[in-house]
């Protein structure tokens, strides 16, 4: 399941974060994206498969108040962080102003 | 992108004395003093106990009663929920309340008499409820 969906869509989410990245304005990490959801300042949220079960829950909340999508990143902290073009882990990462990407777009209707 | 740390919100203390306590933003300051977003809360700071039918008149007066506070607190101290609470704390508590004791004594005297008049319509009964952890 989780190899079949990285093919196609998966790849091209990477491409848009590495847009993103290059174009944008985010922030990573925990404490940065729920900062963010509080001034309203993000726009999508991008969640590791491996976040800890309450962080995940507490930052779906928090995106639920704000009403911001989230996406549920198929794959662990470190392969977030590698799509981010860092040489750390990322564990959530918060998406505030896109750049040239799409990636707001196209996201939201997986949530 | 909606902002929803606003004024009327449900909030719950995560740090501090009164860590674990549910309040209600009365004003919100976004670009705060100097550094930090903060917000004005008036919170609950002795639940009311549990009133049943068997309660005298006398008895259910003295479980119903309510003892608030009046808090500046740093939105990252705070965890926001859905739930609003819809009671005008605006005239009773401002900032300068928080400046001299007695005067912070009369804002938390004030809400508290709001606070026991809304828990005695029986509405927003979730914030009157002790959160249990």
């Amino acid at each position: 399941m989780v190899a079949g969906k990285k093919t196609k869509t998966h790849e091209s989410i990477n491409n848009r974060l590495a847009l993103v990245m290059k174009s944008g304005k985010y922030t990573l990490g925990y404490k940065t994206v729920l900062r963010s959801l509080r001034n309203s300042k993000g726009k999508l949220i991008i969640i590791s498969s491996n976040c800890p079960p309450l962080r995940k829950s507490e930052i779906e909340y928090y995106a639920m108040l704000a009403k911001v999508g989230v996406h549920h990143f198929v794959g662990n902290n470190n392969d977030l962080g590698t799509a981010c073009g860092k040489y750390y882990r990322v564990s959530c990462l918060s998406i505030i102003d896109p750049g040239d990407s799409d990636i707001i777009k196209t996201l939201p209707g997986d949530h | 992108m909606v902002k929803f740390l606003k004024p009327n919100k449900a909030v719950i203390l995560l740090q501090g004395r009164y860590a674990g306590r549910k309040a209600v933003i009365v004003r919100s300051f976004d670009e705060g003093t100097r550094d930090r977003p903060h917000c004005l809360v008036a919170g609950i700071k002795k639940y009311p106990s549990k009133v049943i039918r068997k309660d005298s008149a006398k008895k259910t007066a003295k479980k119903s009663r309510v003892k608030a506070f009046v808090k500046l607190v740093n939105f990252q101290h705070l965890m926001p929920t859905r739930y609003t609470l819809d009671v005008d704390l605006k005239d009773v508590v401002a900032v300068d309340s928080l400046q001299s004791k007695d005067k912070k004594v009369t804002a938390a005297k004030e809400t508290k008499k709001r606070l026991e008049e809304r828990f005695k319509t029986g509405k927003n009964r979730w914030f009157f409820t002790k959160l249990r952890f």
